[in-house]
């Protein structure tokens, strides 16, 4: 392979992000791995981007800046989207970044068994089809004979996914245990810091742009919950789904409880907890001297093992470009692959 | 290897020898060994002092074995075989009794309530912050129990990690 076309699908902050990266390290690709990277269509929820001969990043991304739809690229502007777009075109891999929807999956599914129908390769972001139908899209990549990569889905730009299924895979692995939500870190720990209340808390984090204008979601652990179905899934082999996992958000710890904490030795957080018997999100006490006693907007996981004992890895867990770095090292290693 | 091992016994005829018995086939070697029968502790238990050497299967095989013996482990190489267990409750605590609460924690044999820690908030809900002491295994234990109180007299938990 020395030539890999790529179609986006979502154009919003992880999409863009995977545009920027693509621009930023493609040169290294081509030198490094021989393969150069051409996006040939690219589309958010209501327009367009389409050229054989590969659209440029940076016009992806002012026309998208400046008009707010994608359709805008000169010339290359359409009305096609979602599968009818993949029926269109012809590409090598999906990379997939549509907003996660937890109540139908959509469009993600539709759009990946689409691309696995076409022979094609996915990369994606999304949470909700991993989430919802983990062991259906998994078959049908398996009997479609394709690869389907979603290390971004978890941690963004933390490794846990391929950490766990190729670095430690001589190792047992028992549990993992991690925060797994940036925003409800970001509330608790500023709760912490500044003695404030929990709708104050999630006020700055919303002003921030932190938290979004709903933040369901984040705060009720929906997002947590989801990442923990998808390394129960990916990385324990437990057949589960959204349903099994225990979920309990942050919106009703107090401050007191906070406080109380501090107090004794102990942080609040928000820890998704993944082994055989447990598949949890609530609120937890931890030690402020443990790995969890991070502040911000960072993810951490501890996975425990049976040769290695524990291994702990912490990162960015959301933002645009990092989000990005996961998805294009995912891609990488499907090129190595070919 | 060498691990240090601290266990206790009840002070009758042939304990030690059981103790030590199981050494050898386990491929361990007993380096030392202090048993002084007149000290015993609280409990009425004989402590016994042992380092023992050998690949460290062969120790870990020794550890198994003195659990499924029923032997009460001690200490492991200084590290004291007692776990604790801290967990916030955030409900009615006061109104519901919280005598109960700890008395119904201290029922489960090797549980005890150590630490109980309060915010009140006028006639509202209160916060507590509770540690429990317990034997090493038994935290799973803890955590229903805890579970199961919180159920029944509507506490939000906030358990450890």
């Amino acid at each position: 392979m020395d030539e890999c076309k790529l179609v986006i699908l979502g154009f919003g902050a992880v999409g863009q992000g995977f545009a920027r990266a693509v621009l930023m390290k493609k040169e290294f690709i081509k030198e490094k791995y021989g393969v150069g990277l051409k996006i040939v269509a690219v589309a958010d929820s209501s327009s367009s981007a389409i050229c054989a001969d590969g659209l440029a990043e940076e016009e992806l991304l002012k026309s998208k800046a400046i008009s707010g739809k994608v359709g805008s690229y000169p010339d290359c502007g359409s009305d096609l989207t979602g599968t009818d777009l993949l029926d269109a075109v012809d590409y090598d891999i999906l990379i997939e970044a549509t907003p996660t929807n937890i109540q139908t999956a959509e469009p993600a599914k539709s759009l990946t068994l689409k691309a696995f129908a076409h022979g094609k390769d996915v990369v994606t972001s999304n949470k909700g089809h991993l989430a919802l139908f983990y062991k259906e899209l998994i078959e049908a990549k398996e009997a479609a004979g394709v690869e389907f990569k979603f290390e971004a889905s978890v941690g963004g730009a933390m490794p846990i996914i391929n950490l766990c299924q190729e670095n430690l895979a001589s190792c047992g692995i028992s549990s993992i245990k991690g925060i797994l939500n940036g925003t409800t870190n970001y509330i608790l720990s500023r709760m912490t810091s500044e003695g404030t209340s929990y709708e104050n808390t999630l006020n700055e984090a919303q002003h921030l742009g932190i938290a979004e204008t709903d933040p369901t979601q984040d705060v009720e652990g929906i997002d947590a919950a989801c990442k923990v179905v998808i390394l129960a899934n990916s990385v324990l082999g437990i057949d589960a789904t959204y349903s099994d996992v225990e979920v309990r958000g942050i919106s009703n710890v107090t401050l007191e409880a906070i406080e109380l904490a501090k107090e004794e030795g102990y942080y609040v957080k928000l820890i998704g907890e993944v082994s055989k018997n447990n598949l949890k999100v609530s609120p937890r006490l931890v030690k402020q001297n443990s790995q969890f006693a991070i502040d911000g907007t960072l993810n951490l996981a501890t996975v425990t093992t049976d040769l290695a004992d524990e291994i702990t890895v912490m990162g960015k867990g959301a933002g645009s470009l990092e989000t990005a770095s996961a998805m294009l090292s995912d891609l990488i290693s499907i090129i190595k692959n070919k | 290897m060498r691990m240090d091992l601290i266990l206790e016994i009840l002070d009758v005829p042939g304990q030690l020898v059981s103790v030590l018995s199981p050494l050898g086939d386990l491929g361990a070697n007993l380096v030392t060994v202090i048993h002084q029968r007149e000290n015993k502790n609280e409990k009425g238990m004989v402590p016994i002092q042992l380092t023992l050497e050998g690949e460290r299967e062969n120790l870990n095989a020794v550890i198994e074995k003195y659990k499924e013996m029923n032997l009460s482990i001690i200490e492991i190489d200084g590290v004291v075989r007692k776990e604790y267990f801290s967990t916030i409750l955030y409900g009615h605590i006061i109104d519901t009794d919280v005598r109960d609460t700890v008395d119904k924690i201290n029922a489960v044999e090797g549980l005890v309530v150590s630490a109980l820690q309060f915010k009140l908030e006028g006639e509202l809900a209160s916060t507590a912050l509770l540690t429990i002491e317990m034997d090493v295994g038994k935290r799973e234990y803890a955590y229903e129990k805890v579970m199961e109180i919180a159920k029944e007299k509507d506490f939000l938990v906030i358990d450890e990690v």
